[in-house]
């Protein structure tokens, strides 16, 4: 599945890599992708970066010089709650470091020499709700704003719809049911059925049976 | 053909039966001519002593008999006739001479007719055996010749008796016509006693001609058994020496068969150590090629380690160009400053390699080189376990030392201890250290390899140098590697390598349980070496 690594470019990554030439390497590549790549050599620099920028994603690399990724994250999580989605990279396929690692609940663990796609692939899948999360809100507002200056039955209705649709998409319901529920009259509730029939939005399939097509809402 | 039919015969006896038959023959026959010859000169020394005893000493009695009947009784009868002594002085001469003839004979008959003579037992056997058809002694000629005598003595007394009544009677006449008869009377017993003489002469020559007939037996006896044992002897000797010459062939067969075969089997033995010897270099070089695979693949996961990081670096280049390119964001500065990044990386890498590769290269050359270099270089080389354990090594150089010798095998020694040292340490929690001293005294280079791990088991420390010794079961430990290290220090370095458990001061002027290994190397110019 091809992922729209474009998202990536709203984010801060923070990436610990104790190996010079392999950081500024791996920093070069993520800088094309991402807003801004802090790229550090220890867990001291991480902290200090952690406190005065705002980051969305942390790479670290299991074995520091002198310290340990997991350790570093255990920390950030136990003592200073901090809870950033994080991703390990490390050269060892030790069983222990992948337990550990399970019981952080780290979001991903990378086997070195690092495959760019797949960092890239697994960075996109761990901040994509963020940005899901974001279009919903960003959605949500734009229905509550609508409603406000629309009329709020004929939103309510719309509601009223998709919330009744079964799994194959088809709303099995009368007028009577709808006004039933809310209180509108039967002339408009009629022409605003005709309205969406006419833009082969719900079209009626059989008796008191209509069907949802979404792709009609694209051509829109 | 019988004799040889004999020898034939004898021949097939056994050797046991064939000495003891020839010791049996020459002291048998030993014994035997031995006996013989005694009793043959018992024999007739025997008949010697009996003929004096029982022949010549009658004779002479009888002579004396004679003498006194001629000399003494006639003669004083004589001279009584011619008046020359008065016939009382005759008396007593005459009575003298009677009571001389009387003692004479009775000793004479004695010794002739009761004691005969004793004769030896073995002079008597033998005389029975060999004188079978001897006639008894014809005693009838003698017993009347003796009863004569003793009638003629008893006249003769008788007349003198009477001549000395007549004497008496004064008539002298008839006394001298009587003693004129009675020279008849003395002349006959005369004849008598020399008959009698004969006789016994007689008996001593057959006597003699009897113990000549003994002499001669024994003497063939003698000789014949004398020839026997010769005989025997030389025979049983020939075929006894026969006998010693087949045997002495035959152990020589023998023999020369068994040197043969020894010397073949010293040759295939010869060829056996000769083989063994093989084996066991070969079995050496298959314990070389054991430790250097041992740690080869300790050094693999060194080499692994060293090539991860830059290999993840050229990957990520190479990567970075095909999302530059994705993006339309590949440059040439981009492309040059990375080139430029992954040659170097890759010549790190190539380095790392030669590294390796130079040690594991059997150099057979000596060299001269500097021992801190090759110190170092075997830290180099175990620097990756050394920072996995988080061991911190501190070399401490009193000389810079050049030495001429095998670089590639004392870092292997070094590189050894390094590797020991840091098993040891690896279940130790902090505060891991290894401290290497370099010095050089008078003639030799010494290298010191502390480790604070506690030093060696005491149980252990005596074989810790012997083949195929381990205490890591549960590792890889495959217990050459300190062997190795001996050989290689003693056999290649003419140095010696030891380990002794000591308390050092490693940090902090705190003394600490220590293992120590001690390499000392004789310093060799390069000119002698």
């Amino acid at each position: 599945m091809d992922r729209n690594l474009n998202i990536l470019n709203e984010f801060n990554i923070l990436y610990i890599e104790d190996d010079k030439s392999l950081l500024t390497h791996t920093k070069d590549i993520l800088d094309d992708f991402a807003k801004e790549v802090y790229a550090v050599r220890s867990s001291a620099q991480a902290l200090e970066i952690l406190e005065y920028h705002k980051i969305d994603v942390i790479i670290s690399d299991i074995l520091l010089e002198n310290e340990n990724g997991i350790d570093f994250l255990k920390d950030l999580k136990e003592n200073r709650n901090i809870n950033i989605p994080s991703i390990l990279l490390t050269a060892h396929t030790d069983t222990k470091y992948l337990l550990d690692a399970i019981k952080l609940k780290i979001e991903n663990y990378i086997v070195k020499p690092i495959n760019v796609k797949e960092l890239l692939n697994t960075l996109h899948d761990i901040l994509l709700p963020q940005i899901q999360e974001k279009e919903i809100r960003k959605n949500s507002n734009v229905i509550k704003t609508i409603s406000v200056i629309t009329d709020s039955k004929q939103v309510d209705i719309i509601k009223y719809i998709i919330n009744n649709l079964d799994d194959e998409n088809q709303l099995i319901t009368s007028y009577s049911d709808i006004m039933n529920q809310i209180t509108i009259s039967k002339p408009t509730l009629i022409k605003l059925f005709k309205e969406l029939a006419d833009k082969n939005i719900l079209c009626k399939t059989a008796h008191k049976t209509y069907f949802f097509d979404e792709k009609a809402l694209d051509l829109i | 053909m019988n004799l040889k039919n004999l020898l034939k015969l004898i021949d097939k006896i056994p050797f046991r039966y064939k000495t003891s038959f020839l010791l049996f023959i020459i002291t048998g026959g030993m014994i035997s001519i031995i006996l013989l010859s005694q009793v043959s000169i018992y024999t007739v020394k025997n008949d010697f002593d009996f003929l004096l005893e029982k022949r010549t000493k009658p004779i002479i009695k009888l002579e004396r008999i004679k003498d006194t009947f001629t000399i003494n009784i006639y003669d004083t009868l004589s001279d009584i006739k011619n008046k020359n002594i008065s016939v009382t002085q005759s008396r007593d001469v005459i009575l003298l001479a009677q009571q001389l003839i009387h003692k004479n004979w009775t000793s004479y008959k004695s010794t002739n007719i009761h004691s005969d003579y004793k004769a030896y037992f073995i002079t008597k056997i033998m005389k029975d055996l060999l004188l079978p058809s001897t006639v008894p002694e014809d005693k009838r000629l003698q017993t009347s010749i003796i009863q004569n005598i003793d009638k003629k003595t008893i006249l003769i007394n008788r007349k003198v008796n009477h001549i000395y009544i007549l004497f008496k009677q004064k008539k002298e006449k008839k006394a001298i016509k009587l003693i004129n008869k009675l020279y008849y009377d003395i002349n006959s017993i005369n004849i008598y006693l020399t008959n009698l003489t004969a006789y016994d002469l007689n008996l001593a020559i057959q006597e003699k001609l009897n113990t000549q007939k003994v002499f001669n037996t024994l003497s063939l006896i003698l000789n014949i058994s004398i020839l026997f044992v010769f005989f025997f002897s030389i025979l049983l000797t020939i075929i006894i020496t026969n006998n010693f010459k087949r045997t002495h062939h035959l152990l020589k067969d023998v023999v020369s068969s068994k040197t043969q075969e020894l010397q073949k089997l010293n040759e295939s033995l010869e060829k056996r150590i000769k083989d063994e010897v093989n084996n066991s270099r070969k079995k050496d070089m298959i314990m070389f090629q054991q430790a250097r695979l041992a740690s080869l693949g300790e050094m693999i996961a060194n080499i692994a380690h060293q090539w991860r990081q830059p290999l993840s670096s050229i990957m990520m280049i190479v990567q970075s160009f095909q999302t530059k390119m994705s993006l339309g964001k590949l440059n040439q500065e981009f492309v040059d400053r990375k080139v430029q990044d992954a040659m170097l990386l890759s010549n790190n890498m190539s380095n790392t390699l030669e590294d390796f590769q130079n040690f594991f290269k059997p150099n057979k050359d000596k060299t001269l080189f500097y021992l801190k270099d090759c110190i170092n270089n075997s830290l180099e080389l175990s620097k990756y376990f050394l920072e996995q354990e988080r061991i911190q090594v501190s070399f401490i150089i009193k000389n810079s030392i050049k030495t001429y010798g095998f670089y590639n095998e004392l870092s292997h020694v070094i590189l050894n201890i390094i590797s020991n040292s840091k098993d040891v340490l690896k279940d130790k929690k902090d505060n891991k250290l290894i401290k290497i001293i370099l010095k050089e005294s008078e003639d030799h280079i010494i290298i010191r390899i502390y480790d604070n791990g506690g030093g060696v088991n005491k149980e252990v420390l005596p074989q810790i140098f012997e083949p195929y010794y381990t205490t890591k079961y549960k590792s890889a430990g495959t217990g050459l590697g300190l062997y190795m290290s001996k050989q290689i220090i003693e056999k290649h370095m003419n140095g010696s390598i030891k380990c002794k458990n000591v308390q050092h001061n490693m940090k902090d002027q705190v003394l600490e349980a220590c293992a120590l290994f001690i390499i000392k190397i004789p310093i060799l110019k390069a000119n002698n070496g």
